[in-house]
């Protein structure tokens, strides 16, 4: 009984399994913490500077609402995340507001729910729901119809939702809640100023052929309507045309500028500023002091409106863009106005920053603004550094921010990292060896002997320094670092490879139009590059998703030659529908093709793209919308290469005219065009039969690495031929989104064989109000997938995650071989496998899943997660074999093959989470490369955050130990010489004396 | 300028809020999730005020698969709002602590009261029905398990351990054996010795006849020192047993 215990121990102990120390911890990894792109759709949610005096500290935070569903405070000195807080996706940021040491924000549908967080650190205070998101109004813009307003203390908040009702939440329970009269009525309110005297809730009513302003004034203490009017107006373009100042409603009425002074009887009088040609209003969020921008054609103007007396207070010449201007407040109080002008093709912007109160230009000066990197301008913040010097908070089209002081730029944050569309790894080169003489190649015989002769020299140095390294230098391990120090020369010197290829390049594209190359040994940006088209500077395509290719590795580069490793993106022009192909140097980011930086491939759209790589030749493969094929590179070369490739088949998402999306198995046959020239299409062969009302969600390419094993060998001697179908792909299945929930809804999984379509393992798994979320992967014979299951009710049933493995065997049993790799699909002999299955009950939801990859696949691949509470996680395959014995001790045989004892509960270990401490945020998903070393995988985790760490599923078995101790060894070997030498006289003289007295 | 047109595109069912109830509870920071207090700054007052928070960091309280959800504000309150009857499995999402997990019913009550909230253990990978008798008190309580250790300690360089390693002990004992053995044969009674003798003799024949490739003699010979021993042990003891047992641990 103890030897079952014990051999159970020893095999536990026997294959450690990998783990980190806390000193390796952003030695081996690194984590970008990225907040997104700042959502400058509107004033309520884009960048703000907020500055808050105590009587113990002077802080300055940025804060901003993002596009990721973020609420994050930025350190403007330095750029670092002081806080953040992420937003479930279904709840949306639609309005945020701060107030000394509190920020609050509106989200979900129509502004569901309100939550305040303390500005410094972000302590959340309050979290409130104010309606059911599913009663939230749905508009477009979704910020309309929200509003939050602070009173006299900062726990007094109003908040504004659905258009119609206003709440007065005080330390965090409801005082007072009014609803506008009847639900069915023309006013949709949109904004409130909060005033000692009353709540002036502002909104429009719908007439004839326009708007009418509507205000409803509010008792702030008890919410008894105090007064409701409306105000004389017609308001054609809605929301954009009227703006609440602190004190005051100003609004366009046919090109002119009318005001109206809020008291809480609301008897008011409008002045109107005789003025008939301005086209816009823009707050610059100085409606406090009464300040706004009216826009015109040709010109602009601060206007103000204090007290009704609306006066333009300065003039702009030449015509404005909407994001050029700019309002902030001095440490003193006095608000100011900056004004940046900018064009494209400048590559210097210039800022005038005006104080208007003096009606003067407080300073004027520029900025170089990169804008073949950053794109153009989005949003601009300013506040004042000192009295005079502005600081600028500037938000770009390409998702970078950046934060200038004066025209010192302090730093920028590539906050588009975190819409990354595609990522893959590229291995680098080894490091250019200098080598002495040129033309060594050449040298005779008698040259070469004297070179060595003269090279003896140095030999007793070389030994000296190698006994030196051999007694004190440290190895390389697999857990060092693998970052270079900078090269001292001033050369730009390209990134080359560590010992162990853990350094490699990581090229990326975002869909703001950029692809960066990283670096994953430090996580540093190599090189960036914006995907311009052309003619206008700052215009730039959108990558596509996963449309990123290797066309060329290090391994395929010519020794002799200089070039590098290349890749190619798939990107679609914003302007026009065409798909355009940028090939860049991996290493650089430079563009291959010259003189143009891109090949305009087709009008239209793509179906789906491939890389076909035959005979050491890679070539792109495109499919567009009439299924017909295009060829990058389009040469006679690659046309004969496809035409090589006998027997191509995809499996295709295919939009029936119904509607519904189908699996459709495609060939390719080839008809020649009007030119003569050959064209190749591809046409459906089979079509995947779904349930009634399913539609295909997602086809999953298997991973394909090397296969190390063809089988498994038991502890029985006998062996598990592997199920490996070269076709098989995965393929998730989900309920039409426009049938009715039904009984028999699902998700579905199959794995198909896409030559011929047939079906080789199915799963039909729950489904919750039509949605699946089924994460899965697949490669050679092994997938597994993760689910939510709700039913609870039946005897053994728990609602819970669960994770499910499944490996797939030739033949009906065991040490069948049926060659699987080698078959054609058409063989009957396709259709004879074993699949084995087991189910695991998983504490998490996940939100991506892959396995580890290594260079030979001979270590064995650990299962890789992405947890909801945002962590990185990865699982032993010996935990997820699904051959455990079920209720009773492994047997001796089944010991011999590592397997442990089924438990439904997959172990929630937290020292197999590789991502430790960081809190890794909405990934999306995992990319694994493998490294030189065949233990180690490289793993990189992109979403919100970056993250990039390495691991060795098998232990670093093919690398000294880090914990191996050389002194160690050093000193057991001299103790052992200096032993010897001491003995050995001792020895001798006794065996001398054993002679004579013998 | 085109019209930006308000889109009202669904303005919602009136809200029966008669089935559905807030689940309330709350975190209590313990001895697993309890923040040191910072010295003399201005975070320090609030910090002492909720120690566990700034520990805690962001967390959100979660029924089933994060249909209903809560966050875990500054004092340790949660709040899930309007969760209709059913049956729920309470989760909380927390980066660095563990937290149990909860079975929550949600019940419709005959009068048109409140919804009644029951709150029982348990534990995950466990059959959800039948449910535990154990009810816990309700507004929910809910204090961190432990703090996940992310991190194995570095196996250092320990000579303790190194001295208890079994190849070690081996050598050790082996070296001992050696150094005492003269002082072992000094003490021995001279016919004892003797036999010892002539015993390693044989043994060294044997050994040496072994080396020389003579595997025929040299078995015979191992035969006949086995044999020998044996017929030595079958003996009965002629000398003092203290003796033989030293002459045992000696061929050892």
């Amino acid at each position: 009984m103890h030897l079952h215990a014990i051999t159970l121990l020893l095999s536990f102990w026997l294959t450690p399994s990998f783990a980190l120390h806390e000193s390796d911890a952003g030695v081996v990894d690194w984590h970008k913490r990225l907040v997104g792109v700042p959502n400058t759709e509107t004033i309520h949610t884009s960048p703000t500077f907020h500055s808050v005096s105590t009587r113990k500290r002077n802080s300055n935070i940025v804060l901003t609402a993002t596009k990721s569903n973020v609420l994050a405070a930025l350190n403007p000195l330095n750029g670092s995340v002081e806080w953040r807080y992420v937003y479930e996706p279904r709840d949306n940021i639609v309005t945020f507001q701060k107030q000394d040491s509190v920020v609050a924000s509106l989200s979900g549908p129509g502004g569901a729910t309100l939550r305040s967080f303390n500005v410094f650190n972000g302590d959340m205070l309050l979290e409130r729901r104010l309606h059911e998101p599913e009663t939230g109004l749905l508009v477009q813009p979704n910020n309309l119809g929200t509003f939050i307003a602070f009173g006299k203390q900062s726990n007094e908040i109003y908040t504004l939702t659905n258009g119609a009702t206003v709440n007065s939440i005080n330390g965090g329970t409801i005082s007072w809640s009014w609803t506008s009269g009847d639900q069915g009525s023309q006013i949709l309110y949109s904004t409130i100023s909060a005033s000692d005297d009353a709540l002036y809730v502002v909104g429009l009513e719908s007439s004839f052929a326009s708007y009418v302003l509507h205000v409803t004034a509010l008792s702030p203490i008890t919410g008894q309507l105090i007064s409701s009017s409306t105000i004389p107006s017609h308001i054609s373009n809605g929301l954009d045309d009227f703006l609440v100042l602190s004190r005051t409603i100003v609004w366009i009425e046919n090109g002119k500028i009318k005001c109206f002074v809020l008291s809480p009887l609301l008897k008011g009088k409008t002045t109107v500023l005789q003025d008939a040609s301005y086209k816009k209003l823009l707050d610059i969020g100085l409606g406090s002091h009464g300040l706004f921008i009216a826009l015109k054609d040709d010109s602009s103007h601060i206007v103000s409106c204090d007290d009704g007396d609306l006066v333009p207070v300065r003039n702009f010449e030449g015509p404005a863009s909407e994001v050029s201007y700019a309002g902030g407040l001095s440490k003193d109080g006095y608000p100011f106005v900056s004004n940046l002008h900018w064009s494209p093709n400048s590559e210097v912007v210039t800022v005038e920053i005006y104080s208007p109160k003096l009606a003067s230009l407080v300073i004027e000066y520029s900025l170089p603004f990169d804008a073949k990197t950053h794109g153009s301008i989005s949003h601009v913040a300013i506040e004042s550094a000192t009295d005079v010097i502005g600081r600028l908070f500037l938000t770009t089209t390409t998702g970078a921010i950046q934060v200038w002081e004066q025209d010192k730029h302090i730093w920028t944050r590539e906050e588009g990292l975190s819409e990354l569309k595609a990522a893959k790894f590229v291995e680098l080169p080894e490091r250019l060896s200098v080598l002495g003489g040129e033309g060594r190649s050449e040298e005779g015989f008698v040259g070469r002997l004297i070179r060595q002769a003269k090279d003896v020299k140095d030999l007793p140095n070389y030994i000296i320094r190698f006994a030196k390294r051999f007694a004190t230098g440290s190895y390389e391990s697999a857990t060092s670092s693998a970052t270079f120090s900078a090269p001292s020369s001033s050369a730009l010197q390209l990134p080359y490879r560590d010992a162990f290829g853990f350094r490699q390049i990581l090229v990326v594209s975002t869909s703001y139009g950029k692809a960066y190359g990283i670096d994953t040994s430090n996580g540093d940006i190599l090189w960036n590059r914006f995907l311009g088209i052309g003619q206008d500077p700052v215009a730039n395509a959108v990558p596509f998703g996963d449309k990123l290719f290797i066309v060329k590795t290090v391994g395929d580069a010519d020794i002799n030659s200089e070039a590098g490793p290349e890749v190619v993106i798939l990107a679609k022009s914003r302007v026009e529908e065409n798909v355009l192909l940028f090939h860049l140097d991996a290493l650089t980011g430079q563009d291959i093709l010259q003189p143009s930086t891109f090949v305009e491939l087709l009008h239209g759209s793509i179906h789906d793209t491939y890389m076909l790589q035959l005979s050491g030749k890679k070539v792109i493969v495109l499919l567009d919308s009439e299924l017909k094929v295009h060829l990058y590179p389009d040469n006679a070369e690659s046309r004969e290469l496809f035409s090589n490739a006998t027997a191509l088949s995809v499996p295709l998402r295919i939009t029936s005219s119904q509607g519904h999306r189908r699996l459709v198995g495609h060939q390719f046959i080839t008809k020649p065009n009007d030119n003569g020239r050959s064209e190749y299409f591809a046409f459906p062969t089979w079509t995947l039969s779904l349930t009634e009302g399913h539609d295909v969600q997602a086809i999953i390419n298997p991973i394909r690495d090397p296969v190390a094993s063809i089988g498994k060998v038991l502890g029985n001697r006998t062996t598990l031929y592997k199920y490996l179908n070269p076709h098989v792909v995965l393929v998730l299945t989900t309920p039409h989104s426009s049938t009715a929930l039904t009984s028999n809804a699902h998700c579905g999984l199959y794995l198909v064989d896409s030559v011929k379509g047939s079906v080789v393992y199915e799963a039909t798994l729950p489904t919750e109000g039509n949605v699946c979320n089924v994460k899965a992967t697949f490669t050679e014979n092994w997938l597994i997938y993760h689910y939510y299951d709700n039913e609870y009710e039946d005897i053994g049933h728990t609602k819970g995650y669960k994770v499910v493995t499944v490996e797939l065997y030739e033949g009906k049993q065991i040490d069948d071989k049926t060659r699987s790799s080698e078959l054609s699909s058409y063989s009957n002999k396709m259709m004879e496998y074993t699949t084995y299955e087991q189910s695991f009950v998983y504490p998490h939801a996940i939100s991506a899943i892959t396995l580890t990859s290594t260079k030979f696949g001979i270590s064995s691949k650990d299962v890789i997660v992405a947890n909801a509470n945002g962590k990185i996680q990865s699982f032993s395959r010996r935990l997820l074999n699904p051959r455990r014995p079920i209720g009773r001790k492994p047997s001796s045989e089944e010991q011999e093959e590592y397997l442990v004892q089924y438990d439904p509960l997959l172990p929630d270990d937290s020292r197999k989470v590789i991502s430790h401490n960081y809190d890794v945020a909405h990934i999306r998903s995992i990319t694994t490369s493998p490294a030189l070393l065949e233990s180690t995988s490289l793993v990189f985790a992109y979403g919100l955050d970056l993250f990039l760490t390495r691991v060795a599923p098998s232990n670093t078995f093919d690398v000294l130990n880090e914990s191996f101790n050389k002194v160690q060894l050093v000193v057991t070997v001299i103790g052992l010489a200096v032993a010897i030498l001491v003995t050995r006289p001792i020895v001798m003289r006794k065996k001398l004396r054993e002679k004579w007295y013998s | 300028m085109t019209l930006p047109i308000i889109f009202i595109l669904f303005l919602g069912f009136l809200y029966l809020g008669s089935s559905a109830v807030d689940v309330k509870g709350h975190v209590s920071w313990n001895d697993v999730c309890r923040g040191k207090f910072l010295p003399s700054s201005a975070v320090a007052s609030l910090t002492i005020q909720y120690p566990g928070y700034n520990q805690l960091g962001h967390s959100r309280v979660v029924l089933d698969n994060d249909k209903h959800s809560g966050g875990i504000l500054k004092d340790g309150s949660f709040v899930i709002p309007n969760v209709p009857s059913g049956t729920y499995l309470l989760s909380v999402i927390s980066h660095d602590y563990q937290f149990e997990q909860m079975r929550v019913d949600v019940k419709d009550s005959i009068s048109f009261e409140e919804p009644v909230v029951e709150i029982r253990p348990y534990v995950l990978g466990t059959p959800m029905s039948p449910a535990s008798t154990i009810l816990l008190p309700y507004p929910i309580k809910l204090s961190a398990r432990q703090r996940f250790n992310y991190f194995v300690p570095r196996d250092s360089f320990n000579i303790m351990g190194m001295l208890k390693s079994p190849m070690i002990l081996m050598m050790v004992f082996a070296g001992a054996l050696v150094l005492g053995m003269p002082y072992l044969m000094k003490n021995m009674d001279p016919e004892s010795l003797a036999e010892f003798k002539r015993e390693q003799a044989k043994m060294s024949h044997a050994q040496s006849a072994l080396q020389s490739g003579d595997f025929k003699s040299g078995l015979s010979a191992l035969m006949t020192a086995a044999s020998g021993q044996d017929q030595a042990s079958s003996q009965p003891p002629r000398v003092q047993t203290a003796t033989k047992s030293k002459g045992k641990s000696r061929r050892r």
